[in-house]
């Protein structure tokens, strides 16, 4: 009795410690990057009075000090040096190999891994607490397999950030010896998180079957977050050092550090990069589980296993869906600040070279949702209720081809001389009005309502409102109307900004999206509240579901991957010659821009080794299953009739 | 392995099928090479020479000093443009056949051709007042005449026919020219060295110019100028102020005004000594 | 037969993309026959063939009914017939649409023109350089002589600009049709209106001859106004092009400081 509640009270304590930790952990952060200014060591010793005065006498020496005023009286010492200018001899070839490619290709598979063992835990440590709060063991055993599956992962990742900073080093010395230069210490702390990140991951994931109950259970909690935060901070450090490259901040003209790490973080770009890059790895994450998830299926005889997968893929699919709705909004907030900081920099990625990456852009994003529908419209074949709505998807799938084309439909026709004559201007009079932006806002906000509308016609395919209820009664009637009055106004929004000033149209996207927002918050709601009087109709099973729509499953990862190399070779190459965009110049012999297609197949090349590794990664834990499969019984899958009303309540 | 087989064949499909469109459906655009960077390894561009040669045409050749809308000497935005017509005039004297030989021609022997009205007073346009500016202060070297020549042509809107220096010589010439500079040792080589033959006379000037007072005669009025001044004063001032008082019948703004930076203390005292008569050949 | 109904759509899909957009755009620009592009159509009709095939096929019954139909004319050993002259309806089909990909035609190079390229961070005019990134309207500030800078502007309007750009600024004045590419219509939103006035400035000034390679100089025909007019007459212009068409300059965070 008493070793027991020893051992709790052990436990307690420790979740407690591991929970000031994560709490106060940014304030490690803060001191950490402010060690050695005079503002922390204000802070911790107590300064008398007559001290103050005698500081403010030196005032003007202090001033220009902070950080350096010791080194600067001795020229021997390290201090910030200006952006150098290289010249093509100080970029060293190694073995032949081509630089630029080699970090591209390294710094490439770095990011497909960060990404995803970033994200993955994100939703892990979600659906653990579902699990928690739902008290549903199978939230708990999907939670661990996606982690199981994501472990090869963290250290593929390291491997390829290792080879991607040596890389550097190794190719590109002088640029390297500058940003060390300005982000010196944040490497080091950089550097430093992982230890925590490694601390937390190992824990968190070896320790899921010894901390199952209770506070241990709590202790477990503690640690994914511990997990995720650390995993947080390493992304946003990271993101640092690319958005300085982009937006530069923290340097004089020069481009001399002013010795605020903080300011050379916080530059113009980093927190829509980070928002971007949070939101793109959750959604990342789940395509990917849902291609394990997809492949499992495939292969697996059992029926048991094979509605397992099915479930776990669906779920994942859900939080890939999750992710990406308000992918597009991040963008254009990323999008608009790279306008608002520079508008050379904005018009070449809008107007210029890259224009037509964003047609791609488009028809990739459009692949994914028409994907997504599919997935969705086959997940009605797992119930036989469902049949009822079949009359429904034809219409819906007329509105979301519609809407994707209108939202493709580039701002600069291509047309041949006699088009041209035919059509009689280079703006055609239809077409014209969907290359703007007005369009293209109504079109992504129909297409995400549409998709909606899908994910909403599945949940409901094998249950019907009982009882009298007010929400029985007339739920469905509201949702219903909230979906019309929603996309009449978008669309009548869309319609009326082509007849209002540029400054007043911006502002109209707003309206639109919330109009979106509120029927995708308020359908949830009245979804759960009808949910909660109703009865199942006919049978609902999992893993019946035909293969071409697991196929649909590994499209989106796929397209997922591929467009996120896309994108990533855009957001590099919008620096053009540049290393950091206006103070350090690229003078190697690779400093040129490169085509669209050279970067597809490049892109494409990197998404094969990828994709071989990703092989590699989910083959490694049915490896290591293999021993333990002979002693084990079955555990997973289980009754999942009904698991619906469950996920209902997400 | 039959399932994973196909998996791997569909997603090859799907991301092959990405960049077959890019390529195909898409029209391609190159992006522009990166902008050179001026004196990147001593190689040059001819934009980059254009360049250097307005410089030269603002700056260190003191071009501008009289090729202005003051009408001292003819402009020469359009000089590249009738270099031909001037070739083919009857008083035309030199050796040139092109346009590129014309222009540097103008420049090291100007009297070959005086446009008219823009001779020397009273060689009914035989002689021009110009200095041969490869010689003495202005001292522009065969890559410096070049880029002048090649942003004259460029100016004209005409074909600029000028080689590209050779690596070395072009960047660095012009950069090491204050090196070649060397005190003057007499008052003869501190006229020739600022350049005051190019508009002053003087009796110790062989061929002087006629743009500014003839210095062998202000010596003897410069004390009588201006109130409370001594002649030396005055000539001083004259020097290193030379707005300050205008003789009759000149221009402002014609005499460089930044000699109170160029000369040495010595140099200074010889060319007020030698103005004021002090001292002589 | 289910497999007649997405031929269909498909079909009536095609027809309007083909006729029905060309028919609607002649009764907005009456004497034209806006088509839409091969280059677009070919996209769209990807999408459309696409989506069609999916929303038929999420059921078993829709795909069976789809699947079954060309299977069975592949596998069935009685239609033989049938198949032979599918494969070579097939066959020619890729045969047709490989031979009008290579075969030589007279038209000229589809050339590509990207319409608002990215501006230099400087250029250079009447021998003074500007800063394009921080470069602001002077006039806009004079609230006094707005109006009177406003009308100036208009005289250099229609002193200069109106023989191409049209008294409505549409792009439609009275030399317009000479011109490939064809002069900029002011009114439209996706010209002035999202542009800042310095990159205004920049197309004013430096003309056709001054875009980027990726813009295509050597197809505009924009004369080099920095060379006739003065900056305050393209500064006036500028006012005058924002005023007429209400639309209001785009303002970059460098430019509002």
């Amino acid at each position: 009795m008493l070793l027991t509640l020893k051992r709790a009270f052990r436990y307690r304590g420790a979740a407690a410690i591991v929970a000031i930790l994560v709490a106060i952990s940014p304030l490690f952060v803060y001191a950490a990057l402010n060690f050695g200014s005079s503002s922390l060591y204000g802070m911790v010793s107590a300064t008398p009075a007559y001290a103050e005065e005698a500081a403010q006498a030196e005032a003007p020496a202090q001033e220009e000090g902070q950080d350096g005023a010791v080194e600067a009286e001795d020229p021997n010492m390290w201090k910030p040096l200006p952006a150098p200018k290289l010249e093509t001899k100080d970029y060293p070839i190694v073995a032949g190999i081509n630089s630029r490619l080699a970090v591209w290709f390294a710094a490439q598979l770095h990011l497909f891994f960060a990404a995803f063992v970033l994200g993955v835990p994100i939703f892990v440590w979600v659906i653990e607490f579902i699990g928690v709060v739902t008290k549903d063991p199978r939230y708990d055993n999907m939670a661990h397999e996606f982690m199981k599956v994501s472990m090869t992962g963290f250290s593929l990742a390291a491997s390829f950030g290792g080879l991607l900073s040596i890389l550097l080093v190794v190719l590109y010395p002088g640029f390297m010896q500058y940003m060390v230069g300005v982000f010196g210490k944040v490497m080091v702390i950089y550097a430093l998180m992982f230890f925590a990140e490694s601390f937390f991951v190992y824990t968190y994931y070896y320790g899921w079957d010894k901390m199952a109950e209770g506070g241990l259970k709590k202790l477990h909690l503690f640690l994914g977050l511990g997990l995720n935060s650390s995993g947080m901070v390493l992304m946003v450090l990271s993101n640092s050092w690319a958005s300085f490259m982009m937006a530069p901040s923290g340097i004089d003209d020069a481009g001399v550090f002013l010795g605020d790490s903080w300011a050379a973080i916080a530059g113009h770009l980093w927190n829509p990069l980070n928002l971007h890059r949070f939101i793109a790895n959750i959604a990342y994450g789940g395509s990917l589980t849902a291609a394990y998830a997809a492949f499992k299926f495939l292969t697996t005889d059992s029926k048991e296993d094979r509605a397992h997968y099915d479930w776990m893929g669906y779920t994942s699919f859900v939080i890939a869906m999750v992710g990406l709705l308000p992918l597009p909004f991040a963008g254009y907030w990323l999008t608009k600040e790279v306008y608002d900081y520079s508008q050379q920099m904005g018009i070449t990625l809008m107007g210029g070279v890259f224009a037509w990456l964003f047609i791609l852009q488009a028809v990739l994003i459009g692949a994914i949702f028409l994907s997504a529908n599919y997935y969705l419209w086959c997940s009605l074949g797992r119930a036989e209720a469902s049949k009822r709505f079949y009359y429904m998807i034809q219409p819906l799938g007329v509105v979301i081809v519609i809407a994707f084309l209108m939202w493709f439909t580039p701002h600069t026709l291509i047309m041949t001389s006699k088009e041209l004559t035919q059509i009689g201007d280079a703006h055609h009079p239809l077409l014209g009005y969907f290359g703007v932006m007005a369009a293209k806002n109504t079109a992504v906000n129909t297409l995400i309502l549409s998709t909606f509308l899908s994910f909403q016609l599945f949940r409901r395919a094998n249950i019907r409102p009982t009882g009298d209820g007010f929400w029985a009664q007339y739920g469905t009637t509201i949702q219903v109307a909230l979906y019309i009055a929603a996309e009449t106004n978008i669309i009548s929004l869309g319609i009326w900004s082509y007849f209002i000033p540029a400054n007043v149209r911006i502002g109209l996207s707003v309206p639109q999206v919330s109009s979106t927002a509120v029927v995708l918050i308020l359908s949830t709601i009245i979804d759960t509240l009808i949910f909660k009087k109703s009865a199942d109709i006919g049978e609902f099973k999992w893993g019946h579901m035909p293969i071409r729509s697991q196929y649909t499953l590994f499209m989106l990862a796929v397209s997922f991957t591929w467009l996120m190399g896309l994108m990533g070779y855009c957001r590099s190459a919008i620096r053009q010659h540049w290393h950091v965009y206006t103070v350090l110049r690229d003078n190697s012999v690779n400093a040129f821009t490169p085509t669209l297609p050279f970067a597809a197949w490049m892109v494409t090349a990197i998404v094969l080794v990828f994709m071989a590794l990703v092989f590699f990664m989910f083959w490694m834990p049915i490896l290591a299953a293999k021993k333990k499969e002979a002693k084990k019984s079955k555990v997973a899958g289980g009754d999942l009739h009904g698991v619906i009303g469950a996920t209902a309540g997400e | 392995m039959g399932q994973l087989l196909k998996i791997v064949v569909f997603s090859l499909c799907v991301v092959c099928g990405f960049a077959g469109y890019t390529t195909f459906g898409l029209p391609l655009i190159i992006p522009e090479a990166p902008p050179v960077e001026e004196k990147l390894t001593g190689e040059i561009t001819m934009d980059q020479y254009i360049a250097l040669g307005k410089k030269i045409f603002e700056g260190k050749g003191t071009c501008t000093l009289c090729h202005n809308s003051l009408g001292r000497a003819p402009l020469l935005e359009q000089v590249a443009q009738v270099a031909p017509e001037r070739l083919k005039d009857p008083r035309y004297k030199g050796k040139a056949t092109t346009t590129e030989e014309y222009i540097h021609e103008s420049m090291v022997e100007p009297s070959a051709y005086v446009v008219a009205g823009f001779g020397k007073k009273g060689t009914n346009d035989t002689v021009s007042p110009m200095p041969n500016i490869s010689k003495g202060a202005i001292g522009l070297s065969d890559v410096e005449i070049g880029a002048v020549i090649a942003f004259l042509q460029d100016v004209g809107g005409t074909e600029v026919t000028v080689a590209l220096p050779s690596g070395d010589a072009g960047a660095g010439s012009t950069e090491e020219e204050p090196a070649e500079i060397k005190v003057a040792e007499n008052a003869k080589e501190a006229f020739s060295k600022f350049g005051c033959d190019t508009c002053h006379m003087h009796p110790l000037i062989e061929e002087g110019g006629d743009m500014g007072p003839d210095l062998g005669k202000v010596g003897a009025t410069a004390g009588t100028r201006k109130e409370g001044y001594s002649a030396e004063r005055f000539i001083r001032e004259s020097i290193v102020n030379p707005n300050a008082v205008i003789a009759e019948g000149f221009d402002a703004d014609t005499m460089p005004d930044d000699f109170a930076t160029q000369m040495t203390v010595s140099e200074l005292d010889m060319i007020i000594n030698a103005i004021l008569g002090n001292e002589s050949s | 037969m289910k497999i007649l109904k997405p031929i269909l759509i498909i079909a009536v899909g095609y027809l309007l993309l083909k006729v029905g957009i060309p028919f609607v755009g002649s009764k907005l620009h009456p004497g034209t026959w806006p088509v839409v592009p091969t280059s677009v159509l070919k996209m769209y009709m990807f999408f459309v063939v696409a989506g069609t095939l999916l929303f038929s096929t999420f059921s078993e019954d829709g795909y069976a009914g789809i699947v079954g139909p060309v299977a069975d004319i592949y596998t069935n050993p009685k239609k033989g017939l049938l198949r032979f002259v599918s494969i070579m309806i097939v066959g020619s089909l890729g045969a047709y649409v490989a031979y009008q990909y290579v075969k030589p035609t007279f038209d000229a190079p589809v050339e590509l023109r990207s319409i608002h390229p990215a501006p230099p961070s400087t250029v250079k005019m009447w021998g003074k350089s500007y800063s394009l990134q921080t470069l602001k309207n002077p006039l806009r500030a004079d609230k006094a002589n707005f109006a009177k800078n406003v009308e100036e502007g208009g005289i250099v309007f229609f002193q200069n600009c109106f023989f191409c750009h049209g008294d409505r600024m549409l792009g439609k004045g009275p030399f317009y049709q000479g011109f490939n590419p064809m002069p900029a219509n002011f009114v439209d939103v996706g010209t002035i209106a999202q542009l800042t006035e310095s990159f205004v400035f920049w197309r004013i000034g430096t003309g056709g001859p001054g875009l980027p390679s990726e813009a295509t100089p050597w197809l505009s025909a924009m004369p080099i106004w920095h060379h006739l007019l003065s900056e305050e007459q393209i500064w006036k212009v500028i006012l005058f092009l924002y005023d007429y068409t209400g639309h209001s300059p785009r303002v970059t965070a460098a430019q509002a400081h």
